[in-house]
């Protein structure tokens, strides 16, 4: 019979924090009990979620489920109301959580002064990655941006402001990337680019959430989280059938 | 695709900086300068008839000794008041995301980017503050001059008194919106703190009780005449603010600026225009001010209801937050208190009084307006819009009766007397239709008609088309003040001897005819416009 060696209890207690700490690290998004809420309308309720690095995920859900939310309060944009969320093991919000969130709106805001090619070299440059104005030529060319690249987006239709922003959210460094809505106004070719983007940056190493109506994504992802009125209704694999299914289409 | 990589080295701060100020180059390089001088010319000619207008209220003859004794004795305290007023609506800004106006891709892009956020939000408050204090100083410049006229030489010394006040004033309002946007003060504290140092002032100003905190800012605009070390104490405080206020502006919510970024551009285009009812939709919407899931009440709805009108108005006003129920009965308690400044002889208080049923009856009127909001929907009914927008009316004048009622309940605490309550009561009445006259008159009044392109104004000379727009200004206000003159009517009966009580009644029979009419306007105002517009039709049959 044999015998474990005695371990002194600081040393136990190291390597659970160093154990809890690499599990951490693995995960790139985690929620616990966090909620949101505007007065007596609560928008996302006490919610736990745990997201892996190099995890494609979906996020569905009907009008007003909280998917939009839910990106948005992980991007930091939205204060928590209750509980927490880490990105990479730094609170939503924090500096470090913003070096590694990259989010794609679907409400495009640019500036009105700055032409698409100005917009890339600014953003790139606020996320430490220098560059030159033409070294955006290919990623322009892939979302068939590039004839349009000295043009202000403020003159571009809706369609056009969405390429935009998304050539802004992938010309940084990103470990985890939320998407929310992002076929809305895109046109077929637009449509297939952005999806050949989306397979690239997970294929690159980074965590991609998309939050959409589309149930034909979640053909493309390892995992389908459904949201109903604030709350986790479906966490694991879907098929698009069953996505209409949980979101009552 | 390869993720793009960042220099761990690169200093982020340094290239923000470097981006804006090329943006500032650009913006710069694509002023129009004829624009920029026009613009110029006209502030400095709005500036010019302000002066006047200030240098003819402030007059220019010499105070006499019992006059400068006053105000050395209470000076101080009167200018605390405009500081607790400043430091108000700092407060309120600071709770609402301000005082910062980012621009809107600003707050997704550089406040989403792993810059130093305070580094990043320094600069535009310090532009923000530097344009501030300039127009402050300026305008404390020439106070000073205007009040040396009444107050006695040394000029520049009261130019220099006057600036630093308003300065150090300015100063400590923004800075205190900085570090209540910081700590994320919640609205309502903010709002409460704001009135709880407005109270304190105006009741120290008055003699009601001694030491509010803010006179040490006011001895900073009186020490020519004499000099108190409290306002060395007031500049120390005021540094000491805005210091904590920079040190932890990187600290704002960016929902709260996200929020502000895009409302408060909009809001200032509809003040612009004067469009009363988009300003206040736009504030609400900053203010977060939502209606409330489940209403305070459960009013019951029959498929068969005679009243729906009425039963769809009270589901509106039992929706209401609590925010805006707290504000109601803090404008019911100013307009009391105000009216009953009036009736202890300080007659101008009516327009105080008059102005906050006004912004209640706004509120009072809002199912109506949700109607106005959606004239699509209000086109469907079969009925005349003239006719259901009347109906809303009746929810409006009750909403205000129990708000005037408050005012009255306010206005007699400070003295409760018998005779008191009956020409308070007597005055109930009026006070509600006066507010809801005008509320009524400023929602269904279309901003833009009496500029140009409707209903026939466009034939209209450009002077009476400013005249027309100047009246559809004041006229709202004017009627909610005209709702509280029974109460002047009822003051100079009791002065003369006579029944106060039967002259207010009488005088809110006036008020009544005067709501009629403002009634038959919303009933009619519709149908008159379209003959008008048929008869000019008729005239000019080539003026479309």
């Amino acid at each position: 019979m044999t015998t474990e060696p005695s371990v002194d209890p600081k040393e136990r207690k190291l390597r659970r924090r160093r154990r809890a700490s690499s599990l951490r690290e693995k995960r790139v998004l985690l929620a616990r009990r966090a909620s949101k809420a505007y007065g007596d309308l609560v928008a996302v309720a006490p919610l736990n979620l745990s997201i892996r690095a190099g995890e494609r995920v979906a996020l569905v859900g009907h009008n007003g489920s909280g998917k939009s939310t839910l990106l948005r309060l992980t991007a930091g944009l939205l204060d928590l109301t209750g509980g927490r969320i880490e990105v990479c093991g730094a609170a939503a919000g924090s500096s470090e959580a913003r070096a590694a969130v990259s989010f794609l709106p679907d409400d495009p805001v640019l500036y009105d002064d700055l032409n698409v090619r100005e917009h890339l070299a600014y953003i790139a440059a606020l996320h430490g990655v220098q560059a030159e104005l033409d070294s955006f030529d290919d990623l322009l060319g892939r979302i068939g941006l590039l004839h349009r690249a000295d043009d202000l987006p403020a003159r571009f239709s809706r369609g056009l402001r969405q390429k935009t922003s998304i050539a802004l959210a992938l010309v940084r460094p990103f470990q985890l990337l939320l998407v929310d809505e992002p076929f809305i106004g895109l046109d077929a070719p637009g449509k297939e680019a952005l999806l050949g983007l989306l397979d690239d940056a997970h294929q690159g190493g980074a965590t991609v959430v998309v939050a959409t109506h589309d149930p034909l994504y979640v053909e493309r992802v390892d995992r389908c989280v459904a949201l109903r009125d604030g709350h986790v209704i479906h966490d694991g694999p879907a098929t698009p059938d069953e996505v209409l299914g949980l979101v009552g289409g | 695709m390869l993720l793009p990589v960042a220099d761990p080295d690169a200093d982020l701060e340094q290239s923000l900086a470097h981006w804006r100020r090329y943006r500032k180059r650009r913006r710069i390089a694509d002023i129009d300068w004829v624009d920029a001088l026009y613009r110029a010319d006209l502030t400095a000619l709005l500036g010019g008839a302000a002066i006047y207008a200030l240098a003819g209220i402030i007059g220019g003859e010499r105070l006499t000794t019992q006059e400068l004794h006053w105000v050395a004795t209470n000076g101080a305290d009167c200018l605390g008041v405009v500081v607790a007023l400043v430091l108000a609506v700092g407060l309120r800004s600071g709770s609402r995301g301000g005082p910062l106006v980012l621009e809107h891709a600003d707050v997704r892009h550089v406040l989403l980017a792993p810059v130093d956020r305070t580094t990043a939000l320094r600069g535009p408050a310090l532009r923000q503050l530097r344009f501030l204090a300039f127009v402050a100083a300026l305008v404390g410049l020439v106070v000073g001059v205007l009040a040396a006229r009444r107050l006695g030489p040394p000029v520049a010394a009261w130019m220099g008194s006057s600036a630093l006040f308003t300065v150090a004033t300015v100063a400590l309002g923004y800075g205190a919106a900085l570090v209540a946007a910081a700590v994320r003060l919640p609205s309502w504290i903010g709002t409460a703190l704001g009135v709880a140092l407005v109270g304190v002032a105006v009741a120290d100003a008055v003699d009601a009780v001694e030491g509010s905190p803010l006179t040490a800012w006011g001895h900073l605009g009186l020490w020519p005449d004499a000099f108190s070390p409290q306002l060395v104490v007031a500049l120390i405080a005021t540094l000491a603010v805005l210091g904590v206020g920079f040190a932890r502006v990187g600290d704002v919510s960016l929902e709260a600026a996200e929020r502000r970024s895009t409302l408060v551009g909009q809001l200032r285009f509809a003040a612009t225009l004067r469009d009363l009812r988009t300003v206040i939709v736009l504030r609400r919407q900053l203010a977060l001010e939502l209606p409330r899931l489940r209403p305070w009440l459960t009013v019951k709805v029959r498929g068969t209801s005679r009243f729906p009108v009425w039963t769809r108005g009270w589901q509106g006003v039992l929706r209401w937050p609590a925010a805006r129920m707290g504000r109601l009965v803090l404008l019911a308690a100013v307009a009391g208190l105000a009216l009953r400044g009036v009736w202890e002889g300080i007659t101008p208080l009516l327009i105080l009084a008059g102005l906050a049923l006004y912004v209640a009856g706004l509120d009072a009127v809002e199912p109506l307006a949700q109607e106005v909001d959606h004239p699509s929907r209000s086109q469907s009914f079969p009925v005349v819009r003239g006719s259901l927008q009347l109906r809303h009316l009746a929810v409006a004048v009750t909403t205000m009766l129990v708000v005037a009622t408050v005012a009255a309940a306010a206005g007699l605490l400070v003295e409760p007397t018998a005779s008191g309550a009956l020409v308070a009561a007597a005055c109930i009445v009026p006070a509600a239709l006066g507010g809801v006259g005008g509320a009524a008159f400023s929602t269904l009044s279309d901003p833009l008609a009496a500029g140009g392109g409707d209903g026939g104004w466009s034939l209209v000379a450009p002077e009476t088309a400013g005249m027309v727009l100047a009246v559809r200004t004041a006229l709202p206000p004017a009627l909610a003040i005209g709702g509280t003159l029974p109460l002047l009517a009822a003051r100079a009966a009791f002065d003369d001897g006579a029944s106060a009580v039967d002259a207010a009644s009488t005088a809110g029979v006036a008020v009544l005819v005067g709501f009629g009419l403002v009634a038959v306007w919303v009933r009619a105002r519709e149908e008159l416009r379209a003959r008008w517009e048929a008869s000019l039709e008729h005239t000019f049959p080539s003026r479309k």
